[in-house]
């Protein structure tokens, strides 16, 4: 990839912004629907019950953990292939 | 003489933006999907408790890199088939 220069990194910088600003929407989304997915199936009342309070307590706490570690390992992972590729 | 044929094409910088971004979508796409599978793999989905344990943590790291792994195979993969002409139609 060619490289950019400082103004064109700083444009980049926006649009990198950008995107994290969308990416950070998605995760809030999704880990709304992966909680209520895996933790509310109790319709006999229309307010969360305690159960399903920790439930989703503990899903959110949980995921992030679970996402925490696969960044860090992702950054490895892709460190080597990195290496690797230039082996090749 | 200078400056005619044979030299490399300018490429712009919308060009380059363009292609960063490309890549950028790429890494953060297959980063997203990672975390997605892997979770469906790995984690119990009862959530007992708010860590992680160490079976599931061990089944993580072995996801990631498996993942990669695969990824590269792919990569090989369609390699292969596009020079066999099993791609045509798809190119």
């Amino acid at each position: 990839m060619d490289q950019l220069n400082v103004k064109e990194q700083q444009e980049f910088q926006q649009i990198v912004e950008q995107k994290q600003m969308k990416d950070f929407m998605n995760l809030y989304s999704n880990l709304v629907s992966r909680c209520f997915e895996d933790c509310v199936n109790d319709f006999t009342s229309a307010n969360l019950s305690s159960k399903e309070t920790t439930c989703i307590a503990k899903c959110s706490e949980k995921f992030l953990k679970h996402s925490e570690r696969v960044g860090q390992r992702f950054q490895e992972q892709n460190a080597l292939l990195m290496q690797n590729l230039q082996k090749r | 003489m200078f400056g005619l044929g044979g030299s490399t094409p300018q490429v712009s910088s919308q060009q380059k933006l363009q292609a960063a971004e490309a890549e950028l979508d790429m890494v953060t796409g297959m980063f997203n999907q990672l975390v997605n599978q892997c979770h469906k793999k790995c984690i119990n989905a009862s959530y007992y408790e708010s860590d992680i344990t160490k079976q599931e943590a061990l089944c993580l790291d072995r996801c990631v890199a498996k993942y990669f792994e695969t990824n590269v195979q792919v990569g090989d993969n369609m390699q292969k088939l596009g020079q066999s002409g099993a791609l045509m139609g798809r190119q």
